[in-house]
């Protein structure tokens, strides 16, 4: 809320400069966002007297005046305005001004006639929303000062909480400063003289639903004349950021602001008559069918939730919300309506949604309002307007509830906010606290509880005999029902500053797993592996999924995730097409990412994400699960001058899984032919298995993707890992395994095959054919050329044998090795290369 | 043959040997002359000792003398002559092999780890210093979870905070902040309570340099008998210490949550000013970053803790918000682009 400091002077006296004040409602909970110079654009405009203005020689629209703005020669100054005579007082901005919207003023030549500046008018300075001719200043206005010495002021921008909608006004903020200096606030009185008819003979009101409108104050203002408000009028509303309307208009912002009570006004011709010649209003919701033209002049078909304003010929106003064409004030408008009602603050709250017309009414309205406003506001507007615009008010008010509830009691125990709060103010200190705030307190009755929670039902708890006070809270505070509200009263009363910190000291909870330990752990390996660890939106748009065809399903065997397959959750009110749905998994983003970068010149990227997928399971409940998901495309370790590029491979993105394997204990991964086609190329992706904790695609990108994603690398290598654990698991302890006493004995083993026979399942023939004294074996080369055939490949092996409790004999080496050729032999028609 | 004669040309031998000692080039020439003075076989020395079994048997251990000071004064020039010719090999390969050592090293390859998850991890590091367990929660809340429980009701003001996504699952929308979290531990563990949830959130707000619709928060815990506003005071002190330097001023002001009561802004001292005012703290000398406080009676019930026995606090923060002071980083942007020319700026 913007807070022009000279209209809160009205009703409170303010001591301390502007930025101390700031800082004093800021630690009060009121955090002043912005403090504003409100007319620093007024610098080089200054008060001017008008000397002479008389015809331009060359052109019959504009006029050649001259102006004396102080002791030095007058101005000439061409003017196209006609409302300006000598002897007036005006605003001149001279050479070097600029004026709001960054317009400067220099010397220029009008038609052959030098003008030494402008002659401005209030809308040119926002002075105030004339624009039709030159700003006339009251006879007396000082000459030659500068405007931002006469009108200048500070604008404090107020950020004012949801739950505090008492001090969503001058006079609630002017409440908070006066708890803050120990100043004192002043309610603006209400001058009003009742010379009209009595109410009753010229308005009837009905509400239909008291549930919805709780609280009608209706009064009237006959024989007014609509016309612009007095310029500091307009002058505070334009500094408070609101633009001024006519005289009567005005009168309901100025008391919003002021008194935080939106009300509105009716003309009243256009309201129908009852039997009695009054005006009928009625409170009801909108029938079927029923249409307004609002302010706008947006022409609405209105929901049969809509609380309206109407008369018996049908809706006049949607209320709280937008008042209607027809009946809106206007320079014909004689007698007025002051509507000053409470609605039912939900009601109110969806109606703005609904309508997308949220206002500064609809925004007081939706936080709920003091019924005494009601009364008040009502009072003062027809105040205000009868002082700006004329007319007689007529005597009385028409109220559907004049009964307005004392002040609550709330009861708190002053040694349970100790414990609260973890200081020591005595009950008499905290007293005098909330008596700043105008909350009286007394010792509670006996017999009474404490309410400590009013949700989801009342919970209170008896109290001993003197351990409980009760708070009188005045009226608008209505944010304090609990005992914990008087707490944070009187710590917001104290200062939040007075509360020391220490660490605590009560009890240790139990030990929990870390549930970013696995991760954590498969993060730094790699990055130390280097590839770069990259985080993306898990928003991500509706096609990518059917761009990319989903790589990791359930169907592959990867372990967990049923819902893998299931469809995906969608936003329903997305901010764009780009973030519209909750990805499944997250290579399509790897690639994004790898887009982003190319398009930055960079070619060689290696990146990892350990990120969630989401889908809808089976049951229609939302499912969320863990991948990391890599990319490797470009050269092969970083480019140097002392090293031969080399473009990453199928090898390299399989080495990264064997390094996820490794870091979790799991068991060497293998690697299966999956010929599925895109995402992947068919004849470079495999299913990757490792144990039963690892699982996952890994392959070369189908080029049709690439192209897809605009990609120029032309090989990119992916994978995307189902891994238990990563939603929270440890990693395993290292087991050791005892380093033999014996000397080991290497063999090379070549086995030549056919081009069709996959190497992995010839490594667990040999795995499965080696004895006890087999440890490890796996593949050192492989060749192909002559000797052997074309369609031939030759494998080369190395097995190691050792034995814990002897050294093997060379022919018992021998023998086993000639069981290992005899096994791929049966199984893969292999023949050993010698 | 008589000891005089055989005497001379033992010493003739060695005067004539070790000048060609002294004077062979490389190992190769001292092997030859090795062979051509000691050698076993057609040695000069042997060569001479043949004559020794033609003298008198009284002169045989004179002779025998002579020959022992000659062989070791040729051994010695020898193994002299050997060491040198090495030495002088060994400094000449040294000059040979000389490299320019200006030339930069062979780079290892280093990937490096999101700000992100660092400063999650730095910041679980910190509150796991006072026993804070880290815990996680869905991403896809309902309406419950992530409003109603926090004691936030349908069509409350206090709504306007968090823009929400909603999403075509019953009930569903996207989690506004880790708030949930916070009823989901209750619900799991008893007091003593001291929980750390960090995670992604969603909010339906346009993207500039400083709002993100997808963003991380970590949110805290600490419910117990007597946990305070002091506590969570000392808490955030050490964070804020341990995060942004011991002499980091930090400021403890009202805030509002409806989760919270009473309701806390944690400031620190202006990360680019130091406190004097400038444009990236409005002028002011302090910038926000956390929300926090005690956690409202309503929530210690809808989490199944009696409001009355237990209190606590809970503190929500923004990682971006965090990790931006700690790095110099001005656009929150950068995290989720995923730019390598940024990103390998951690390694
Ligand atoms: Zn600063």
């Amino acid at each position: 809320m913007r807070v022009p400091l000279d209209w809160l002077r009205d009703y409170v006296d303010l001591q301390l400069d502007p930025e101390a004040l700031a800082e004093r409602l800021t630690l009060l909970g009121f955090e002043v966002k912005g403090l504003e110079r409100w007319g620093s654009e007024w610098r080089n405009v200054v008060v001017g007297e008008l000397l002479t203005v008389e015809k331009h020689p060359r052109a019959d629209r504009l006029s050649l005046t001259t102006v004396r703005v102080g002791a030095g020669e007058p101005l000439q100054i061409v003017c196209g305005a006609t409302n300006i005579a000598p002897g007036q007082r005006v605003p001149v901005a001279l050479p070097g001004a600029l004026l709001p919207g960054n317009r400067a003023i220099e010397r220029t030549e009008k038609m052959g006639v030098v003008s030494n500046g402008m002659l401005c008018s209030g809308d040119e300075l926002r002075l105030s929303v004339d624009g039709e001719g030159i700003l006339i200043l009251p006879a007396g206005t000082p000459l030659g000062a500068a405007l931002t010495d006469l009108y200048g002021d500070w604008v404090l921008d107020v950020d004012v909480k949801p739950n505090r909608g008492d001090a969503l006004c001058l006079v609630g903020l002017a409440r908070e400063v006066a708890a803050a200096t120990g100043a004192s606030a002043r309610f603006p009185e209400v001058g009003l003289t009742e010379d009209g008819a009595p109410i009753d003979q010229v308005l009837a009101v009905h509400v239909e639903d008291p549930g919805l409108c709780p609280r009608f104050v209706g009064r009237m203002v006959r024989g007014v004349g609509v016309a612009p408000s007095p310029q500091d009028v307009q002058r505070r509303l334009l500094a408070a950021g609101m633009r001024p309307v006519s005289n009567v208009v005005d009168a309901t912002n100025y008391a919003m602001l002021e008194l935080g009570k939106p009300t509105h006004a009716f003309d009243a011709g256009a309201v129908a008559r009852d039997a009695s010649g009054r005006a009928g209003l009625l409170v009801r919701t909108a029938g079927a069918g029923e249409r307004l033209e609002t302010l706008d002049h947006v022409e609405r078909s209105l929901s049969e939730e809509t609380l309206l304003i109407a008369d018996a010929n049908g809706p006049l106003a949607i209320a709280g919300v937008m008042g209607g064409a027809a009946s809106e004030v206007a320079e014909s408008t004689v007698d007025v309506i002051i509507e000053s009602a409470v609605f039912d603050p939900v009601s109110i709250r969806r109606t703005a949604f609904r309508y997308a017309l949220r206002s500064e009414a609809s925004l007081r309205f939706e936080k709920g309002q003091e019924s005494r406003l009601a009364r008040i506001g009502a009072d003062r507007v027809a105040g205000l307007i009868a002082t700006w615009a004329g007319g007689s008010v007529a005597a009385g008010r028409i109220d559907t509830a004049p009964d307005e509830a004392g002040p609550a009691r709330v009861g708190y125990r002053p040694a349970r906010v100790n414990r609260l709060l973890g200081t020591s103010l005595d009950p008499d200190a905290q007293a005098a606290l909330l008596a700043r705030v105008g909350i009286e307190s007394e010792p509670a009755t006996a017999g009474s509880n404490v309410l400590i929670a009013a949700d989801p039902t009342l919970h209170d708890v008896a109290v001993g005999p003197g351990e409980a006070r009760e708070a009188i809270v005045p009226s608008w505070r209505r944010d304090l029902i609990v005992e914990a509200d008087i707490a944070e009263e009187i710590v917001r009363l104290a200062g939040y500053e007075t509360v020391s910190g220490k660490t605590p000291d009560t009890s240790m909870p139990h030990v929990r797993p870390n549930p970013l330990e696995l991760r954590d752990g498969l993060r730094h390996a790699l990055a130390a592996a280097g590839l770069v660890e990259v985080v993306t939106p898990a928003l991500v748009p509706a096609s990518q999924a059917a761009a990319l065809g989903w790589p990791v399903r359930a169907a592959d065997g990867v372990p967990g995730e049923q819902a893998v397959d299931g469809p995906v959750v969608t936003v329903t009110n997305p901010l764009s097409e780009r973030h519209s749905v909750l990805r499944r998994g997250v290579v399509g983003s790897l690639l994004d990412v790898l887009a982003l970068n190319e398009r930055h010149g960079r070619a060689d990227v290696a990146i990892f994400e350990i990120g969630k997928g989401y889908a809808q399971a089976p049951d229609g409940s939302p499912a969320e699960w863990w991948r990391l998901a890599f990319l490797l495309a470009g050269s092969a370790g970083p480019p140097a001058w002392n090293r031969p590029a080399r473009p990453f491979d199928l090898d390299d993105a399989k080495g990264v899984v064997d390094l996820v394997g490794h870091v979790l204990g799991l068991p060497e991964p293998l690697f299966t032919l999956h010929a599925d086609g895109a995402p992947l190329h068919p004849g470079r992706a495999a299913l990757a298995m490792a144990g039963q904790g690892c699982a996952g695609l890994v392959g070369e990108l189908h080029p049709s993707i690439g192209a897809a994603w605009d990609l120029r690398a032309e090989r990119v290598f992916v994978a995307e890992l189902a891994i238990a654990g990563l939603a929270g698991g440890q990693l395993a302890p290292v087991r050791v395994v005892p380093i033999g006493r014996f000397p080991p004995h290497e063999r090379d083993i070549a086995l030549v095959v056919p081009e069709s026979v996959a190497a992995a399942d010839v490594l667990a023939t040999l795995r499965a054919a080696g004895g006890t004294t087999l440890r490890r074996v796996g593949l050192f080369d492989i060749y192909r050329g002559t000797p052997l055939a074309a369609g031939e490949k030759s494998l080369a092996w190395r097995a190691v044998f050792a034995a814990e409790d002897r050294a093997l004999a060379d022919d018992e080496v021998d023998a086993e090795v000639g069981r290992l050729v005899a096994a791929t032999a049966s199984a893969h028609g292999s023949r050993l290369r010698t | 043959m008589d000891l005089a004669t055989l005497t001379s040309q033992l010493h003739a031998l060695g005067e004539e040997a070790l000048p060609k000692i002294a004077a062979a080039p490389d190992v190769a020439t001292l092997d030859e002359l090795d062979v051509a003075y000691l050698g076993r076989k057609g040695g000069a020395l042997s060569s001479l000792m043949r004559g020794i079994g033609q003298l008198p048997a009284d002169d045989r251990p004179r002779v025998g003398v002579v020959v022992n000071e000659v062989r070791q004064a040729v051994e010695a020039a020898l193994e002299e002559a050997r060491r040198r010719t090495a030495d002088a090999a060994l400094a000449a390969r040294l000059v040979a092999e000389t490299v320019d050592v200006t030339t930069p090293g062979r780079p290892i390859a280093r990937g490096s780890l999101h700000p992100i998850v660092e400063t999650i991890g730095r910041i679980a590091e910190i509150f796991g210093q006072f026993g804070f367990v880290t815990y996680e929660g869905p991403e896809i809340e309902s309406d419950a979870t992530n409003f109603q429980m926090l004691n936030i009701p349908p069509d409350h003001p206090a709504r306007d905070l968090w823009d929400t996504m909603y999403v075509d699952v019953e009930g569903g929308l996207l989690r506004t902040h880790t708030s949930p979290g916070q009823i989901r531990v209750m619900h799991t563990e008893s007091p003593p309570i001291r929980a750390l949830l960090p995670g992604r959130c969603f909010r339906y707000e346009a993207v500039d340099a400083s709002h993100a619709s997808e963003f991380f928060q970590v949110e805290g815990l600490m419910v117990d008998e007597g946990t305070n506003l002091g506590d969570l005071r000392g808490l955030l002190d050490e964070f804020a210490h341990a995060m942004f330097g011991a002499g980091r001023a930090t400021r403890f002001r009202p805030g509002y949550y409806p989760f919270t009561e009473p309701s806390v802004a944690f400031d620190v001292g202006c990360l680019v000013c130091g406190g004097v005012g400038c444009p990236a703290c409005g002028r002011t000398g302090w910038m926000t970053i956390l929300g926090a406080g005690m956690v409202h009676p309503v929530v210690l019930r809808h989490g199944g803790i009696d409001p009355e026995r237990y209190q606590g606090f809970a503190f929500g923060m923004g990682v971006e918000r965090i990790a931006m002071l700690r790095h110099g980083i001005g656009d929150i942007r950068v995290f989720l682009d995923n730019d390598l020319r940024l990103l390998e700026q951690f390694r």
